[in-house]
């Protein structure tokens, strides 16, 4: 059946039921809360005790170059020599570029697409770490919210075991109305112009399935590390 | 499907007697009810959200022919393509078709109950592809060759033994009875499933009309993995699945994860707008949409239109006494517990017994309480019942149910008001208790039935034996 028809087909069904569904339309105002939680004083408190209830970690520190410190320490830990990333401008964290550098973490090459999908997927794949940065944090949830596009690719928070990911303060928002307002400034009503994704993260990935037992990493990072860097 | 042979009555009485899918099913429910509790009271304003869910819903609902044809104008401007399934047969053909046309060997399919309901893997497998299910649980019961018990969980049902016993079959795992081995055998299983696959399948939790995009939850990374990976990403939703702006979203996603499972928002959540642009580095050369209809244009036009207000969390099932005894299983379709009994007999109406579903309910009033959009269920499941009589497929007996149906619809503050005291004296008498007399006009309804107590399975055990004892209705 063709589009044309289908809709005939809807619009006749509704007829009957258009006025009743308006009138429940109308029974509640349609923008969203920007929060639905009592709200906090401190947001960035409150998103690292959020992420931390579901598992994640998050180290807040106080400028760069502690940001910079904490980064290497988790690279180190896991023995990292290569990671799948946005692009450092992206992540916006100066010195980032120099420090991976610096103690020999490859970034490999994180274009996976037409012919060569398949093939670069398994270079990807045994890469320990994922780094990336994200539009806005949500305090009440523990949230990243992650506007994918061009130097953004969508792999550098999924594939590796650990994801981590660096914020600043300043991008903390206290609910997820309030974060999706903020996007649409942001972006001008041309949210998927340039690109086709947009994702929430709100710990890391989770199964119950097996008897109700809770595992972490079943396909996701098991991992998941923010760190919060205190604007001034 | 193998459940669906057996009668409705003889599925009930097998979920009765299973002692592990019992002791699984209490397990589940009573958690994910207490967490949806701690969620929704956590709120601000938990009924000025639930209000506007409801609301949101309505809205997309009254105009959801310029919305469906917005969603896909869009999509197409993106490069995306949009499949019009009038019904199952027309999606499956699609896809079969597209997955042939370009070569495709292997598909991973991240959780969709719209694909569940027209036996999508039946056909691709049919044809010749090699489908894999990706959420964990959906993974066991298609090794287990099973189906879903639970809609949130749905292998809950399988022990970790018998998890154990079929990784160690199927992926060659050394059999252990510690969980996070078994997570780490699927893990790496799958991975090389979602690296190899030419076509990902997903379903949509949300369609966004205003930008062309659809919303995707899961707690997992399997859709994720499903919608980025390969070449293809095909996503299938039921037209009803529609919301128009994307600051909507921002109300339902919140209710959804809060009714499902407790959580504050799920996850991971994916919104998608068509295929990879041109400067992005990953995501899929292709984004086809399926807009299924396959009987909700009908139940749009009909007496039910407010089961389409449906967001699948699934709250109701849980809250169900009937469902807490006996699980998704006995129900026989695809959809179960309270809106299943709804859904069933009006997307499947050729199952043979689906007309005898909207009986599985004590009317105790606990799934409206629990929905996040306030669906009506108990007042439809009373329509259902006096729709089977009418249609003379029901047996008399449950016509003392609808007398006083007909009496409490002439007086609804009535029928609220006797609910309530129903759930508050079921609560006075305690867990295993039931009420065997209701004051008038509710009393009818003791004629046919006692009202079990509603968070409780021992009741409707009970009261199993007894209808049993008493004669069935057919
Ligand atoms: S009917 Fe309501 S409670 Fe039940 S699954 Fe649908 S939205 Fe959730």
């Amino acid at each position: 059946m063709s589009r044309e028809q289908m809709l005939a087909t809807l619009r006749t069904s509704l007829a009957s039921n258009r006025a009743w569904l308006e009138a429940e339309a109308h029974k509640a105002p349609h923008t969203p809360p920007p929060f639905v939680l009592p709200p906090a004083d401190d947001l960035a408190a409150q998103f690292a005790a959020e992420l931390t209830k579901l598992e994640g970690r998050v180290y807040q520190v106080a400028d760069h170059e502690e940001a910079l410190e904490t980064v290497a320490t988790l690279l180190e830990e896991r023995k990292a020599t290569t990671a799948v990333a946005w692009d450092r401008a992206q992540i916006g964290l100066p010195g980032l570029d120099k420090l991976l550098a610096e103690r020999g973490v490859q970034v490999l090459d994180p274009v996976v697409r037409d012919e060569a999908r398949k093939a670069q997927l398994q270079v990807l794949e045994p890469a320990p770490v994922c780094l990336s940065g994200a539009d806005f944090a949500i305090a009440e949830s523990g949230s990243l919210v992650l506007y994918h596009g061009p130097g953004r690719p969508r792999l550098a928070s999924l594939l590796a075991p650990t994801h981590i990911a660096v914020i600043t303060s300043d991008q903390l928002v206290r609910g997820l109305g309030e974060a999706m307002a903020r996007l649409r400034e942001r972006y001008a009503g041309r949210l998927f112009d340039v690109t086709s994704n947009l994702t929430l993260i709100s710990g890391p990935s989770r199964t119950a399935d097996i008897e109700m037992t809770l595992s972490l990493g079943i396909h996701g990072p098991p991992e998941l590390h923010v760190v919060l860097v205190q604007t001034p | 499907m193998a459940t669906q042979t057996l009668h409705f009555h003889d599925r009930v009485d097998t979920a009765l007697h299973d002692e592990t899918l019992k002791t699984a099913l209490e397990r589940a429910t009573t958690r994910f009810v207490g967490n949806r509790a701690g969620a929704i009271d956590a709120l601000e304003d938990a009924d000025g959200l639930r209000r506007q869910a409801r609301a949101l819903r309505a809205n997309a609902l009254s105009k959801l022919d310029e919305l469906l044809a917005r969603l896909a104008d869009q999509v197409e401007a993106r490069g995306g393509k949009v499949c019009w399934a009038a019904d199952g047969e027309a999606a499956r053909r699609y896809i079969v078709e597209l997955a042939r046309d370009r070569g495709v060997k292997s598909i991973v399919k991240s959780k969709s109950m719209a694909s569940e309901e027209i036996h999508l893997n039946h056909a691709l497998e049919h044809a010749g592809f090699e489908v894999v299910e990706t959420d964990l649980g959906e993974y066991i019961i298609q090794l287990a060759g099973e189906t879903p018990s639970h809609i949130i969980a749905p292998a809950i049902h399988k022990t970790r033994e018998q998890v154990s016993a079929l990784f160690e079959k199927h992926l060659g795992m050394t059999p252990t009875t510690e969980v996070p081995p078994m997570i780490r055998a699927a893990r790496t299983a799958l991975r090389q499933r979602f690296l190899q696959a030419d076509m990902g399948i997903s379903g949509v939790n949300f369609g966004v009309a205003e930008e062309g995009a659809i919303a995707i939850v899961e707690n997992e990374g399997n859709a994720r993995l499903s919608t980025t990976v390969p070449r293809i990403h095909v996503a299938i939703m039921g037209i009803e699945r529609i919301v128009e702006r994307f600051d909507d979203l921002a109300v339902m996603l919140q209710v959804l994860a809060r009714s499902a499972t407790g959580q504050k928002l799920s996850v991971y959540t994916s919104i998608i707008s068509g295929p990879a642009r041109p400067d992005e580095a990953d995501g899929p050369e292709e984004f086809h949409l399926v807009l299924l209809d396959n009987g909700r244009s009908r139940i749009l036009g009909g007496q039910y239109v407010e089961s389409l207000m449906c967001i699948r969390c699934g709250a109701c099932l849980n809250a169900c006494p009937v469902y807490q005894a006996i699980g998704g299983h006995a129900y026989g379709g695809v959809y179960s517990g309270p809106i299943g009994a709804i859904l069933t007999p009006l997307l499947q109406p050729d199952l043979p017994d689906a007309y005898l579903l909207p009986q599985a309910s004590s009317l105790c009033g606990a799934c409206q309480e629990v929905c996040p959009v306030g669906i009506a269920i108990p007042d439809m499941l009373l329509r259902l019942r006096a729709d089977a009589v009418k249609a003379g497929k029901a047996h008399p007996v449950e016509t003392a149910g609808i007398k006083s149906y007909a009496l409490m619809m002439k007086n609804p503050l009535v029928y609220r008001a006797g609910g309530r005291a129903a759930r508050l004296g079921s609560r006075l008498i305690g867990r295993k208790g039931r009420i065997r007399h209701l004051p008038p006009p509710l009393h009818l309804w003791t004629h046919g039935r006692d009202f079990p107590q509603p968070q409780g399975s021992q009741s409707f055990s009970e009261w199993w034996e007894e209808r049993q004892k008493k004669g069935r209705t057919q």
